[in-house]
């Protein structure tokens, strides 16, 4: 019987999936065999991560809930039961995060010597003098304290910052005593209370160390505890009935009209100050919060009561990743890795040489992401180089790359450079980018209307003795020197003539000319690419049903087409055998009828941010290779400039397949998608404790160690064989 | 390596192109860039004979980003070319003066035989692989957006070419005033063309076989060119293969068309129309073999540049190809071949020995040889108006490889040599001829009619003749042992038209055969 593959029940929803996949990163910040300061790594990226979800995608949901739209998703779920449904799951996830917070790191930190004061009331004296001086010293000529009352309306709360809010009541004239409600967070109900509030500046660090302890145990304190400390000092003329820190999310979607935008670039400046006055969706306050005070928030910020989190412990844990930074706790640390240099491409050798030599293939961040950025600065000095062609999506502060660029540009280049405004939550760098390059001469590009240019192509036209010969650099990351040492990418470096010919195409395309008649070997979307990976997943189909090989093996952050789940599951029920490695959202399920468990998705958090795109199809033994930037999500195929590009040499071929078949076998940091939704890890009877990660690790030192001892060995001395007469 | 960097600007009806090219005489002619702008100028010239400003301001800026792209590519030349739109605008001559002001960059405007001329050469350019196809018979296809050439080989020339209507976006756009379903397209694509291709097969083909096609298109060749298609080489299919595809597109639906070959799902009806046009061309020609060499305008532009600079070695003699098509014409309308090239052997004797006094070039030696060669072919339709029926016939009859002006130049002669002379106070009031093509003409015509002072009668055969030029007097001495009272009668005649044009006088000496 055939299966309707299209059908609501075959697809999980995109945000719990997303809810999972943060449950999944907060199994870390709870694995005891992990050290303890990357657990506290792991639980800070679930507490941005999930500021990032609801700035995002609930207020997405919450847009389409006040729109009354109810059109259902792929699984079959109106927005305003997807809304509750992200509501149960997020507030579940909240709890678990502060149960692990302070059940084991709290502990865990106290017994290897690092105290976290949660109180300020808990500071012995000479620490309070400390903090006390502290605030005078540092904090207090950096805040703004406001008190509302009828001539001051409710200030602007920022989005995503600390805040405190107190009730305050008048002095009494004439009685200018010591505050003796102060501290006392109970409001007295005869008085006149006002709110009052103040943001915790984020110019400051929020972990203060205390002085040591005589037992050498380091003690820190946060901000928000020094300031409510201070709070006195800030409304003279008041006393302070109660304190506590409050947070809130606000919707940080842009609306950008692009067709009506004279200039995207100030259009988006424009909006960007609008972010910080988005509807607020998400309410966070210390547990226990005076109800007056709560009630005085919700009323002003118009917030709905299942909105409210009541946080047991710090607000926003991300301050977390910050303590990831204090000195003198690596033994709870993972030894850091450095990226290897990459084998036989000497440092400081001419790139364009190396290249011409062979394609070379780059394996971040266990190699290192120089040749990148020496293939831009090498380019900027070379007097061949006609031209540099870049895509820009996320950069780095101080990127060596956009310096390269600007120095290219005044050395006389044709630089384009495309800098992507509309990369979420990067748009202020990039405008700033932009202006940056703009200035030295660069074209700069701002994106194409309606999409977002996410590929990662850099291209370089060199006069050569024989003719121009374009260099090309593809990858799966950002051109960004420093997550390329936190992310696994992988990129192509090639002077490939088809491969230029089709960059040359992409960049004309970007350049506003029209898209070229045919492509060699990219597909690019949104025209090209979607149909590309349909075709070559039905081509798998139709070699099972024909009793060929048949397989797809496929690594991707997300996966949430349901074009294209709809064609895995049709492939999979013809037989092709299935195996999908997706860190984040899957909104496939495996153990669907007719499938034949023929599809399994396993999902690899670790130390680095999975993030290379990869994908195998067996082709009836004669298997093909691709990579790119885009992962199998419609915003992907449809409403962004994605590229996917083969790996031609065979040699390069076999490495990316090791890639794959090392994650395959990882039994210690992946899990498997079971058929209930739930993430189980391998089941390791008879297997051995195998890491990807720590695999890759290994094998790139290894082979530089065996790359410097083949080098020692072959090491000749040349004798002179011509003395001068003196 | 010595190369020049060679960048070719078609200014076209639906699109601004520019291609880059690398070239030397080592490796060729390389392509290294290829933009293309969508512009519809067509739409305002055909409907308007003008531009409107925002188009014209359009194509400026593109023109100008054009010219940054050259300068970053370091293009040492440049050739820019307007077709149809340009050619069908009243103020061209306003307008290209403005583009130029705007931007740097002069547009030449090319003739429709001149724009199909380029793309043949841009074909030829393909070098031993295009001479290896048109060892047998050839139709040599090129579908625009208009309207469709279509050329014939002959043992290795060009022999004959037509324009015939529509092209595929012109039938695209008929097709979508009609209401029709899609299994009837076939039949209607059929329809529009299947006439023009009969007739055409009935009156240009005749008995020759017609083996192969070689197709300049936008869709098909893109197809041909992937390789998607078994076929032997790269842009080559067997008929039989490219008609089962013909017929598995008709199953497909446009999206997986379009994924399949590479090409936005917009453009798959024009692939498949395009096949359907070509497909009547196979049938109704019997055709065993297509060959897509994937060049277009730009290409040919290359290949003109390499030709002049000297930096490729000509592998196709292109004015071989002018020819065959003029002595097509010469049988088509049934004139005496021997005395035609008689005739022109004489011309081309006179021309020769004359140099010095003409100052005309090879290229115009070539103008004469064809105007001996077609000058009596308005006989077909009129006896006693042979000159106005010979320019009428030259004048709509296209010859790759000549240009308008040419063809003009051609016609004139043709006429003059039976018609009084006109001076170009009168000349110059009904044609859009400079002085120096009217110059040009008088001294072709001058010549071409001293030639035919020697064979008034038609009965001739000259053994030999000899032409001596010395200070005013230029001698021609034929050898026969006819009888030339007529000839000497007419000679009389005809020589003050050659004195006046050259200042020089001609003599005629009979010399008797020593039979």
């Amino acid at each position: 019987m055939k299966v309707d593959y299209s059908k609501s029940e075959y697809y999980y929803n995109r945000e719990l999936s997303w809810v999972a996949f943060n449950h999944r990163i907060l199994g870390e910040a709870r694995d005891k065999t992990i050290p303890l300061f990357e657990r506290l790594k792991f639980l800070s990226i679930t507490a941005s991560n999930l500021d990032e979800f609801f700035m995002v995608r609930v207020a997405s949901l919450k847009d389409m809930v006040n729109a009354e739209y109810t059109k259902k998703d792929i699984a079959g779920m109106t927005p305003i039961e997807q809304l509750e449904a992200v509501n149960q799951a997020t507030h579940e996830l909240v709890n678990m995060q502060y149960s692990t917070y302070n059940r084991s790191l709290l502990p865990l930190l106290s017994q290897n010597g690092l105290k976290i004061i949660e109180k300020h009331e808990e500071l012995e004296e000479a620490d309070k003098q400390f903090v006390d001086r502290y605030f005078q010293d540092n904090v207090y000529p950096v805040l703004t304290p406001m008190a509302v009352d009828s001539s001051r309306p409710f200030p602007l709360i920022r989005n995503k910052s600390l805040n405190l809010g107190a009730l305050v009541s008048r002095k009494e004239e004439g009685k200018g005593g010591l505050k003796k409600h102060l501290f006392h967070k109970k409001s007295n109900a005869n008085k006149e209370l006002e709110f009052a509030t103040v943001q915790v500046p984020s110019v400051i660090p929020r972990i203060v160390q205390l002085p040591e302890d005589k037992d050498g145990t380091k003690r820190v304190i946060l901000l928000e505890q020094i300031i409510e400390r201070n709070m006195d000092k800030l409304f003279l003329n008041y006393n302070i009935e109660c304190v506590y820190p409050f947070r809130i999310m606000r919707n940080a979607d842009l609306s950008i009209e692009e067709d009506d935008a004279a200039d995207l670039l100030k259009e988006i400046e424009k909006q960007l100050k609008k972010r910080q006055w988005g509807q607020a969706i998400r309410l966070e306050v210390e547990d226990g919060i005076d109800k007056k005070l709560l009630a005085i928030i919700q009323k002003e910020l118009e917030i709905e009561e299942k909105d409210i989190y009541d946080i047991q412990g710090p607000l926003d844990l991300t301050f977390l990743m910050k303590m990831y930074g204090l000195e003198g706790f690596e033994h709870l640390k993972n030894k850091p890795y450095t990226p290897q240099p990459v084998a036989n491409l000497a440092q400081g050798a001419n790139i364009f040489e190396e290249i011409s030599k062979r394609d070379i293939l780059l394996h971040h961040p266990y190699e290192v992401f120089t040749p990148v950025v020496d293939f831009i600065k090498q380019a900027s000095r070379d007097p061949q180089v006609l031209a540099i062609k870049q895509t820009l999506y996320r950069v780095s502060g101080n990127s060596p790359i956009i310096a390269a660029l600007a120095q290219a540009a005044e050395n006389g280049k044709q630089v384009t450079v495309l800098v992507e405004l509309k990369a979420r939550f990067d748009e202020e760098n990039n405008i700033v980018w932009a202006k940056k390059l703009e200035q030295a001469g660069c074209h700069v590009i701002y994106g194409l209307v309606g999409l977002k240019t996410h590929c990662k192509i850099t291209l370089v036209v060199r006069k050569e003795e024989e003719g121009i010969r374009r260099y090309v650099h593809l990858g799966t990351g950002n051109y960004n020197d420093q997550t390329a040492k936190l992310y696994t990418d992988l990129g192509l470096l090639t002077c490939n003539e088809a491969i230029g010919e089709d960059a040359t195409a992409v960049f004309n395309m970007l350049s506003g000319y029209s898209e070229p008649l045919g492509w060699n070997h990219l597909a690019v979307a949104p025209i090209w690419l979607k149909e590309k990976f349909l075709y070559l997943i039905n081509r798998e189909k139709e070699n099972a049903k024909q009793n060929r090989p048949a397989r797809i093996v496929a690594k991707m952050n997300s996966l949430c087409d349901p074009d294209v789940i709809k064609a895995l599951y049709e492939a999979a029920a013809a037989g092709v055998k299935i195996e999908l490695i997706v860190r984040g959202i899957c909104c496939l399920k495996t153990g669907v009828e007719g499938t034949n468990d023929n599809i399994s998705v396993r999902s690899i958090v670790g130390n680095f941010l999975e993030h290379a795109r990869i994908f195998y199809f067996e082709n009836a033994g004669k298997s093909e290779l691709y990579m790119g930037s885009a992962d199998w999500m419609p915003r992907n195929l449809e409403r962004r400039v994605e590229i996917l590009f083969p790996i031609l040499n065979p040699e390069l071929q076999e490495k990316v397949w090791h890639v794959l078949d090392v994650q395959l076998r990882d039994t210690m940091k992946a899990q498997i998608l079971q058929p209930d939704g739930t993430y189980d890890k391998v089941d390791r009877r008879g297997k051995d404790q195998y890491i990807a990660q720590e695999e890759f690790c290994k094998e790139y030192v290894q082979a530089v160690a065996a790359q410097e001892k083949e080098e020692k060995q072959s090491r000749t001395f040349i004798p002179e064989t011509h003395i001068e007469s003196v | 390596m010595a190369y020049k960097t060679f960048a070719a600007i078609d200014v076209g009806s639906y699109e601004l192109a520019m291609k880059v090219f690398e070239i030397s005489s080592k490796n060729g002619i390389r392509e290294i860039d290829y933009i293309r702008h969508r512009i519809e100028l067509g739409t305002d010239s055909y409907l308007t004979g003008k531009l409107t400003n925002e188009r014209m301001d359009e194509l400026c800026r593109i023109l100008r980003e054009y010219t940054d792209i050259m300068k970053a590519y370091r293009v040492e030349d440049y050739k820019a070319y307007g077709t149809s739109a340009i050619r069908e605008t009243k103020n061209a001559l306003i307008l290209l003066d403005q583009i130029h002001a705007r931007t740097g960059i002069r547009i030449e405007v090319l003739s429709n035989s001149e724009q199909r001329f380029l793309d043949y050469k841009s074909v030829a350019s393909k070098g031993l692989a295009f001479q290896k196809v048109i060892e047998k018979g050839t139709a040599f296809i090129d579908i625009g957006g208009g309207s469709m050439q279509v050329s014939l080989f002959d043992k290795d020339s060009l022999v004959t070419t037509q324009n015939i209507r529509p092209g595929v976006l012109r039938m695209r756009e008929e097709l979508g005033r009609l209401s029709y379903r899609t299994y009837q397209l076939e039949e209607l694509v059929d329809e529009l063309i299947g006439d023009s291709i009969r007739s055409f097969r009935d009156n240009f083909v005749g008995n020759r076989e017609i083996k192969n096609i070689i197709l300049v298109d936008d869709y098909v060749s893109l197809i041909l060119q992937k390789g998607i298609l078994e076929s032997g080489k790269k842009g080559q299919v067997d008929a039989e293969v490219f008609l089962d595809f013909v017929g598995d597109l008709k199953q497909k639906k446009s999206q997986e068309i379009a994924s399949v070959l590479g090409i936005p799902e917009e453009n798959t009806s024009l692939v498949y129309l395009s096949a359907l046009m070509l497909r009547n061309m196979i049938r109704t020609l019997g055709v065993e073999m297509i060959w897509a060499p994937g060049v277009s305008l730009c290409d040919g532009m290359a290949y003109e540049y390499a030709e002049k600079n000297r930096l490729l070695t000509v592998t196709h003699n292109f004015e071989q190809d002018i020819l065959a098509c003029a002595w097509d014409i010469n049988r088509r309308y049934q004139c005496d071949e021997r005395k035609a090239q008689e005739r022109a052997m004489i011309a081309l004797n006179l021309f020769d020995h004359m140099k010095k006094a003409h100052g005309l070039s090879k290229r115009d030696r070539l103008l004469l040889q064809l105007a001996a060669i077609l000058s009596e072919c308005g006989k077909y339709i009129s006896l006693t108006s042979v000159g106005d029926s010979s320019y009428n016939i030259v004048m709509a009859t296209e010859m790759i490889g000549l240009s308008h002006l040419e063809r003009e130049i051609v016609a004139n002669v043709v006429k003059y040599v039976r018609v009084p002379f006109e001076y170009y106070d009168i000349l110059g009031r009904t044609t859009t001829l400079d002085k120096g093509s009217y110059l040009k003409i008088a001294k072709l015509t001058a010549m071409l009619r001293l030639v035919n002072a020697l064979d008034i009668s038609h009965k001739q055969k000259f053994e030999h003749v000899k032409v001596v030029w010395k200070e005013d007097i230029v001698t021609i001495t034929v050898e026969t042992n006819s009888d030339m009272t007529l000839e000497l009668g007419f000679f009389e005649q005809k020589a003050g038209f050659f004195e006046e044009v050259f200042n020089i006088k001609p003599v005629i000496r009979q010399k008797k055969s020593n039979i």
